[in-house]
């Protein structure tokens, strides 16, 4: 229903026409939203522990923005910027029924290369493109589960920290000059990023993330 | 304008500040829910202090597991009863609502036995039932039936030293004098199979006791310890080596010992089962399988922190009628421990801190806090922590 609606967005705004050039030079600054989704595959928190505990984050929703400077009339480079998204951390494996183990807030910052397709004056101008994401982790907060099945209290309850991390990042996406400097881009992005979590317990986790984050944005070019 | 340039500036030092600050941790230690109060029935593995100590490593911080899961939630533990050197009086201080007992039984047959001891966990139980009442804000911790399956296998050894006499006592507490007639004729398969009639009875009376006292009078939060493998405990392990001995070592020794470690399972087993199937998915119930738990420990210490899973740490300090060795817990501090750690150990002073066992039958602090973290995954798989 969704995808839906957004494909009848965009043909009207296609069919809307008159576009203007983003071509080598332009600066288009966007906002919108972004829902980014870890693919987590966790190794096994390491003793004392039940054998295979492992961890599991949520996906987490935020606004976002960014700014896109074309370089040539093909090539641009997008910075997006956003507050940082707030993510549940739950058990997997043994301790798949625990529930929430704590949250942790993420701001992925990343520097991206794409290469639009078309001539700058195209109305619709599919990109792909890659670059370099570096994840920081902050603001962690764990839970009383949390403290409990690890032999914490609330007196000394177990901490929670992961470590900031980077990684490579590739991104398709297609924007569509709607009208005058408005433009709609709509991208996927996925990153290749492993943490490690640790307690201060000193038990660690080795954790792969590897998220997948959808993007959906209006620009205006200055 | 000014008001939006300022709202801007906030907004971007809050953004800053969110990117920059606090890559540390932090905790929201409020539990799931809220308990004001833990009531403790059971036996020494529980008891805080009934007779001045506790049956672990003495020290200043030697919190057993009912104690840290009270701790979980913010509360604290004090023994309600206090040993007199002849009987169990009620702590003059008050509010104290650990009601264990170093040597509590489902069926309490020693010295001094009878209805209204509070050495029978279920009397633990009626007792609070008649002074006090439950609420939604009281967790209720039970562990019972390790000493009753302790005092079968002593009964099922003597069998032929006292010709099933104290067999034939413990079983007649639960079961009728025909069932045990006929196991007794049975032989060998017939006292095998009365074990696991008597430990299922036990289970039935056990749950009967919990579902009178607690259940029924109105307590909603209740954790449930089944029978832990009590034949992975020091204790133990030399009875089935004696097994082993007697039986004139070598490979029959290994098969008797086998044999007889397979029967005591099978007994724990029939106590676990049945109340498990007592218990069934009431919603009120938290069943810890302390019995998976304890096994999985002793099989694989590392994957637990454990240095040691077989030997105790405290020191032996004579020998007991029973031919097995004898610890005295006042005198097995931690200081103690840390000031003599025996040859061979890794960790210094703090070598007893990664070991399992404190005597031959009990754990260490640290054999607790695994035991409270087991619990604690039940508590919040219920949305109870």
């Amino acid at each position: 229903m969704k995808s839906k609606l957004l494909l009848g967005a965009l043909v009207a705004l296609m069919s809307a026409g008159g576009a203007m050039a983003q071509s080598a030079g332009s600066i288009v600054v966007y906002g919108g939203g972004a829902q980014i989704t870890p693919h987590v595959d966790s190794g096994d928190l390491t003793a004392p522990s039940l054998p295979g505990t492992k961890v599991d984050v949520k996906k987490a929703s935020q606004v976002v923005g960014g700014v896109v400077y074309m370089w040539t009339d093909n090539i641009g480079i997008d910075l997006p910027i956003g507050p940082g998204y707030k993510h549940k951390v739950v058990g997997a494996g043994a301790i798949a029924d625990v529930g929430k183990l704590g949250t942790v807030s993420a701001l992925p910052v990343t520097l991206l290369a794409h290469y639009r397709f078309g001539e700058a004056t195209s109305t619709v101008r599919p990109y792909l493109g890659a670059g370099v994401t570096y994840a920081r982790f902050f603001k962690p907060i764990s839970t009383a589960s949390m403290s409990g099945i690890t032999g914490g209290t609330p007196a000394n309850p177990t901490l929670l920290t992961m470590k900031s991390t980077g990684g490579p990042t590739a991104i398709a996406g297609v924007v569509v000059n709607v009208t005058g400097n408005w433009s709609v881009d709509l991208a996927v992005t996925k990153t290749f990023l492993k943490t490690t979590g640790s307690l201060s317990t000193g038990q660690t986790i080795e954790t792969t993330l590897d998220p997948t984050s959808v993007k959906f944005g209006i620009g205006y070019k200055f | 304008m000014k008001a939006l340039q300022t709202k801007i500036v906030a907004l971007a030092a809050s953004l800053l500040v969110a990117a920059c600050g606090g890559s540390g941790g932090s905790a929201d230690t409020t539990p799931a829910i809220k308990i004001t109060s833990v009531k403790v029935f059971g036996d020494s593995i529980q008891d805080s202090g009934t007779f001045g100590y506790k049956f672990t490593v003495q020290t200043s911080d030697n919190l057993i597991f009912a104690e840290r899961i009270a701790a979980n939630y913010g509360q604290t533990l004090c023994n309600f009863y206090v040993f007199t050197g002849t009987t169990f009086a009620a702590n003059s201080k008050a509010g104290c609502t650990n009601f264990a007992i170093g040597g509590g039984r489902v069926t309490y047959v020693g010295a001094g036995a009878s209805a209204a001891n509070p050495l029978n966990v279920g009397v633990q139980m009626a007792t609070y039932a008649q002074i006090g009442t439950y609420s939604a804000t009281d967790l209720v911790i039970v562990d019972g039936g390790g000493n009753d399956a302790a005092d079968l296998v002593g009964a099922y050894l003597a069998v032929p030293k006292d010709k099933a006499a104290s067999l034939s006592g413990l079983l007649g507490t639960l079961l009728t004098p025909t069932q045990i007639g006929t196991a007794l004729a049975g032989g060998s398969a017939g006292i095998a199979a009365i074990g696991s009639t008597y430990m299922t009875a036990l289970a039935d009376k056990f749950y009967a006791s919990i579902k009178a006292s607690v259940l029924d009078k109105g307590a909603s939060h209740v954790v449930v310890m089944n029978m832990p493998g009590i034949t992975n405990t020091p204790r133990f392990q030399m009875v089935l080596n004696g097994i082993a001995a007697a039986s004139g070592g070598g490979a029959n020794g290994t098969a008797a010992r086998a044999q007889s470690e397979a029967l005591f399972k099978a007994w724990i087993s029939a106590f676990n089962t049945e109340l498990a199937a007592k218990v069934g998915s009431d919603d009120r119930v938290a069943l810890i399988d302390f019995y998976t738990g304890f096994n999985d420990q002793v099989a694989t210490p590392a994957q637990f922190g454990l240095t040691n899973a077989t030997t105790p740490a405290c020191p032996i300090v004579g020998v007991g009628s029973d031919g097995l060795p004898v610890y005295d817990f006042p005198k097995c501090t931690g200081a103690a421990l840390s000031a003599a750690p025996p040859a061979g150990v890794t960790g210094g002073a703090d070598w007893w801190k990664s070991y399992a066992f404190s005597d031959g039958f009990h754990p260490t602090p640290y054999g607790h806090q695994l035991t409270q973290q087991l619990i604690a995954k039940s508590l919040a798989a219920k949305g109870w922590l």
